[in-house]
């Protein structure tokens, strides 16, 4: 077959560009401006500007995320843990320059904007976890032992995280492990095994990690209504907003308690408040059939990957997203304890929409080189486009 | 074909587990969906509810309390404006403030503090201002939106006029400080009739808790207004005593109030966007409270104030016997109403309130309602009717009085030899003896039953202020009261009016005035007419008979003759102090009360406790009689040289500005032109209320409700149900 005929039948990689992941993406980040705008109307000095810093965050995202797609993503397998050590090293350096801002140190600052390596951190280990089972192929099951180094590779920037401390940022590296555990052979003694010593864990983690604001928001998530003035203020406020919109909402930028400043971090944490008050129960419907349509077209790239560190890669990318999602979404209507996590895409923040970004770069990534091409090709830094 | 493709890297592990991995997480998203679902569509009314009600504020507009005034338009209670000083902590003092970093690390920079200047300019002393600094400096440890830091203190209150001047001229320099002008009443007579008129005091917990119970604040408007017609808030002003307590409901008003919009820092927003939120009704108008017209003549109770400087302790009533109306009503000692209604601050009422509930001579007690005191001999005449109705008594027959009677081995002193005397000049010289023996034929149930014909015994229903009913003993209560024991002692002493027999200065005012008026016992009346701001009568108290002492009238006249005598004849008690330009009939009482120095008390105190009440009951002009007056000093001594003077000095006052007033024009200039002379029975009385706005239903005002709604607002002369949670027990009476 002459190499015309094979790139009509197999297609470059480029003409295998995912436009669903392309356009679900989009009208998220679309989504997203749209709604800070409306989140940001309300001071008009101080934060009138997030929606634009978010515009440019998406652009520099979207370009960072092209380049990221573009190179063929076996040389981040090769570079696996070269990045994962650059990340941990970012971290350490958190510690050394660190901005400290509300009690913790996640920043550093470089010029006139800080970053969050934490964020980034995500990304890294992903990468490295997929490169890690992308290089120990298994095909019976997997014993706890057999995850020991996965599970070293995720515990290391966590305990530097907490240090910080940051717990959702943890907390999310933490489920995007099991995920990845998850998606492996595991025994099924392990996985008792590994239930059970979590069970044990927690007790421990509750009087030994946990500070006492966390401890209190897990409180009050247990019992939201206790406390509407101290510290259950935003769940509750957060949910009043949720329950106002109603079946249509109030309407853009109508909802009362974002506009009369009763929604805490409207903009940071808790964006959705402010959707579900102005767009309703038929608004989130759509918004968040859009994080679950994008979550399961990662799950599908997964699947349809040529190789093992694409789909562990995928799979990794789309649990950041899923975990993300599921936790802020929890978080915001009252089914899960008030946690720092970013809802994609919708909250403001630079570090958070570039790593979205970037993860969506490494899931066309892997979704356009799906199939295999000729080998004498694959060498070279571009030469797939 | 196979030949192009190269193996994939073995995928197998992992391919099973997409599926379950995909389910979970639609499943998870699911669920979002769900509680979304129950959120916005099962409980969206309720939070779209709970949102609205976050933005919308109440704001309440103060009402303006009724003014009271006396019978001659002179006003006895108002309101003036105080102003109270209020500052916002974080405001004053920004440097107690924890720093603020911004993003790049600069402290950012703060206002200077105006709290020094401040304290300055109120004037505040070293104390005050430290204690203040401190609390500033508490408040302000954090600074978040809902922080003390942002709640504003009260600093000073009711400030010279000259302070306020200052602080507004420099309101720009001074940062944080608010100065919030408050209605404080005001009384300008100051102690007089202060038990009658009775004042204000900020609502207590225990009385807010039951227009508030719990569950208020969650409660729908409705429920509200049915548990809290009268809308009280903490901190609000409210009737304590007297008048001020019993016509609360009317005196109040409704408070008006205006939907704010307002955001979560409690800032109010207006705009179109903020007036979209505004649910109608969105207003309404504060109504003022209604002015009261009282029966009291405050130059005659400043003429009886005048009159008993010298005493220590004792009231006065006196009544139109006419029409029961209270001309005057006077209580000693008595108390500054004014230090107790706020505007010289809570410290200063605290220390008054305790200055006036330690005082053993008890000046928060209204003696002339709540007092019951033994008669002593003004209660004779109702013994000497008594006998005259039961025709068992012959007035003319004479008994022979040696100054003692004996019965078995007690002996019943008299206050000297009379010689042989009839039923006038018993009374008129106020011969026990005779009594003595008048009364062993005439039993106490009948002595008893003739007292209560004329309202003694039972409460008169003024209204106001905790009453006594007094106590007319019979048979049967001392029966009850010594086990079967009865003896004839009892009765002796019970003609005379000492023993078990406790009356009130009111009683016995109105008893005297149905004796002077043929018979008629009224309902005292203290409130002639409900007025609104603008003198128009909205409604006004006919006089109301309360029964009618059932005695022939020639006897009643035999015992007004004899009265009559007691200031008339050579021989009376009271002739030594009769005015001869004046037509007086009455009584003299000195009652003993019983006191016997057994709790090892103050030789001082033992001494003045053992001497007898001085009482004088009369009538005036004794042909014609208007008035009826009763003084009692307590423990002043004898009546006939302590308490008949003073009611001489009060009848002889009551003339003279009865003739000033019948001049044209003698006191216009101090009147209000709308004085009615006649009882305002003519006009027509108008809804006690009127809408401001007709037409408009929403803004129809509730009528006036009455405080405790199981209970009627005190309509003239109605006993209103005084809650003597607040207030001192009435007197004990002095059991033999």
């Amino acid at each position: 077959m002459k190499r015309r005929d094979q790139a009509r039948f197999f297609g470059m990689p480029r003409d295998h560009f995912d436009w669903t992941l392309f356009l679900t993406a989009s009208a998220l980040a679309v989504v997203g401006v749209i709604n800070l705008y409306s989140a940001t109307s309300v001071s008009k000095a101080a934060l009138s500007d997030i929606y634009i810093q978010q515009v440019y965050w998406l652009v520099l995202g979207g370009i960072l995320g092209a380049i990221v797609a573009v190179i063929d993503y076996r040389h981040y397998e090769r570079l696996g843990y070269v990045l994962y050590v650059v990340g941990i090293v970012l971290l350490l350096l958190v510690f050394i320059l660190g901005k400290d801002i509300r009690g913790s140190s996640r920043w550093i600052q470089i010029g006139s904007f800080g970053f969050q390596p934490s964020e980034f951190m995500k990304l890294f280990m992903i990468i490295a976890l997929a490169k890690y089972l992308h290089d120990d192929p298994k095909t019976d099951e997997r014993a706890l032992k057999d995850l020991l180094i996965p599970a070293a590779l995720t515990a290391v920037p966590m305990v530097l995280i907490l240090k910080q401390p940051d717990l959702g940022t943890a907390l999310i590296l933490s489920l995007i492990f099991a995920t990845i555990c998850l998606l492996t052979k595991i025994r099924w003694q392990s996985l008792v095994t590994l239930v059970v010593s979590g069970g044990i864990a927690a007790p421990l983690l509750w009087s030994y990690v946990l500070r006492d604001y966390q401890k209190q928001r897990v409180l009050v998530f247990l019992n939201p209504e206790a406390n509407i003035l101290g510290s259950g203020w935003h769940a509750h406020h957060a949910r009043v907003a949720i329950g106002a919109g109603g079946w249509t909402g109030q309407g853009f930028m109508r909802g009362t308690q974002n506009q009369y400043l009763f929604l805490p971090d409207q903009h940071s944490d808790f964006p959705f408040a402010v959707f579900a008050e102005d767009w309703g129960f038929l608004g989130c419907c759509v918004l968040v059939a859009l994080y679950a349509f994008l979550v399961l077209w990662a799950i599908r790239i997964a699947a349809t990957a040529k190789d093992r560190f694409g789909a562990v890669l995928a799979i990794g990318v789309g649990s950041l997203i899923f975990w993300h999602a599921f936790f802020n979404l929890g978080m915001v209507t009252g089914i899960l304890p008030v946690v720092g996590v970013t809802l994609p895409l919708f909250s403001a923040g630079g570090s958070s929409v570039l790593t979205i970004m970037i993860g969506i770069g490494l899931l066309m990534n892997v979704s356009m080189r799906r199939y295999y091409v000729s080998p004498g090709r694959t060498h070279g830094l571009l030469s797939n486009l | 074909m196979s030949n192009h493709l190269v193996p994939r890297s073995d995928v197998s592990e992992f391919r099973k587990r997409y599926r379950w991995i995909a389910l979970s997480a639609f499943l998870a998203f699911g669920a979002v969906a769900v509680r979304l679902f129950q959120l916005q569509v099962v409980n969206g009314a309720e939070y779209a509810q709970t949102a609205h009600e976050n933005v919308i504020r109440r704001v309440t507009m103060s009402t303006t309390r009724g003014i009271v005034r006396d019978a001659y338009g002179r006003i006895l209670a108002s309101s003036r404006p105080s102003f109270n000083v209020l500052i916002v902590p974080g405001r004053v003092m920004p440097s107690a403030r924890p720093r603020k970093v911004s993003r790049s690390g600069s402290v950012l920079g703060r206002d200077p503090d105006s709290w020094p200047r401040i304290a300055d300019t109120l004037r505040l002393n070293p104390d005050e201002r430290t204690r203040l600094t401190a609390r500033i400096k508490d408040g302000c440890v954090t600074d978040e939106d809902r922080s003390p830091c942002w709640r504003a203190i009260l600093v000073r209150e009711d400030l010279s006029r000259d302070i306020v001047a200052e602080l507004k001229q420099h309101a720009s320099e001074i940062p944080g400080v608010e100065v919030v002008s408050q209605p404080i009443r005001y009384y300008p007579y100051k102690h007089l009739a202060s038990h009658t008129i009775g004042y204000t005091a900020e609502i207590d917990a225990e009385t807010l808790a039951k227009f508030r119970p719990e569950g208020f604040q969650s409660a729908n408007a409705e429920a509200r207004q049915a548990m809290n017609p009268l809308g009280y808030d903490p901190g609000d002003v409210i009737g304590a005593t007297g008048v001020e307590r019993s016509w609360e409901s009317y005196l109040r008003g409704q408070r008006g109030w205006e939907k704010r919009v307002v955001d979560a820092r409690g800032r109010y927003r207006s705009g179109p966007e903020a007036t979209r939120l505004l649910d109608s009704p969105s207003r309404q108008e504060p109504l003022s409270g209604r002015d009261l017209r009282l029966t009291l003549d405050i130059d005659l109770v400043q003429s009886i104030e005048r009159a008993m400087r010298p005493h220590a302790a004792g009231s006065a009533v006196v009544v139109d016997v006419h029409t029961g109306r209270v001309l005057a009503m006077y209580s000693k000692p008595d108390f500054d109403p004014n230090d107790l209604s706020g505007g010289a601050g809570r410290d200063r009422i605290r220390e008054s309130f305790n200055k006036l509930y330690t005082d053993s001579l008890r000046p928060m007690l209204d003696k002339t309602t709540s007092g019951a005191f033994q008669p002593g001999s003004t209660f004779k005449p109702f013994s000497a009717l008594a006998a005259l109705e039961d025709k068992i008594v012959d007035p003319m027959d004479r008994e022979r009085c040696d100054g003692f009677l004996s019965f078995g081995r007690r002996i019943f002193h008299c206050s000297h030899v009379h010689g042989k005397v009839d039923m006038r000049e018993a009374i008129a010289e106020s011969c026990n003896v005779y009594f003595f023996k008048l009364a062993e034929s005439v039993g106490m149930d009948r002595i008893a039953h003739i007292a209560t014909e004329f309202g003694l015994g039972q409460k008169t229903g003024i209204g106001v202020n905790p009453e006594s009913a007094g106590r007319i003993p019979t048979r049967g209560w001392y029966a009850l009261r010594y086990k079967g024991q009865f003896r004839i002692g009892f009765t002796l002493n019970t003609s005379i009016g000492q023993g078990a027999t406790t009356v009130t200065p009111l009683q016995l005012a109105l008893a005297y005035g149905a004796m002077a008026n043929g018979g008629t016992v009224f309902s005292p009346q203290l409130v002639r007419a409900v007025e609104t701001a603008d003198g128009s009568v909205v409604q006004d108290f006919a006089p109301r008979v309360k029964q009618k002492a059932n005695v022939s009238p020639q006897h009643l006249a035999r015992v007004n003759e004899a009265l009559y005598a007691v200031v008339n004849d050579a021989k009376g008690t009271a002739y030594a102090v009769r005015d001869g330009a004046l037509e007086v009939a009455g009584k003299t009482g000195t009652a003993q009360t019983g006191y016997v120095n057994t709790g090892g008390d103050d030789p001082k105190k033992a001494w003045y406790l053992a001497r007898d009440h001085a009482w004088f009951a009369a009538y005036s002009p004794a042909k014609a009689p208007e008035i009826a007056v009763v003084v009692l000093v307590e423990h002043g001594g004898s009546g006939p040289t302590i308490a008949a003077p003073i009611a001489i000095q009060i009848i002889k006052e009551y003339h003279r500005l009865a003739a000033s007033r019948q001049k044209p024009n003698a006191r216009t200039s101090k009147e209000r032109s709308t004085v009615p002379s006649e009882p305002p029975a003519t006009r027509p009385a108008k809804p006690p209320l009127q809408a401001p706005a007709a037409g408009d239903r929403s803004l129809a005002p509730q009528e006036p409700v009455p405080l405790d709604p199981r209970t009627s607002p005190p309509q003239g002369g109605q006993e209103a149900p005084p809650s003597p949670s607040q207030l001192p027990q009435p007197a004990q009476e002095n059991a033999p």
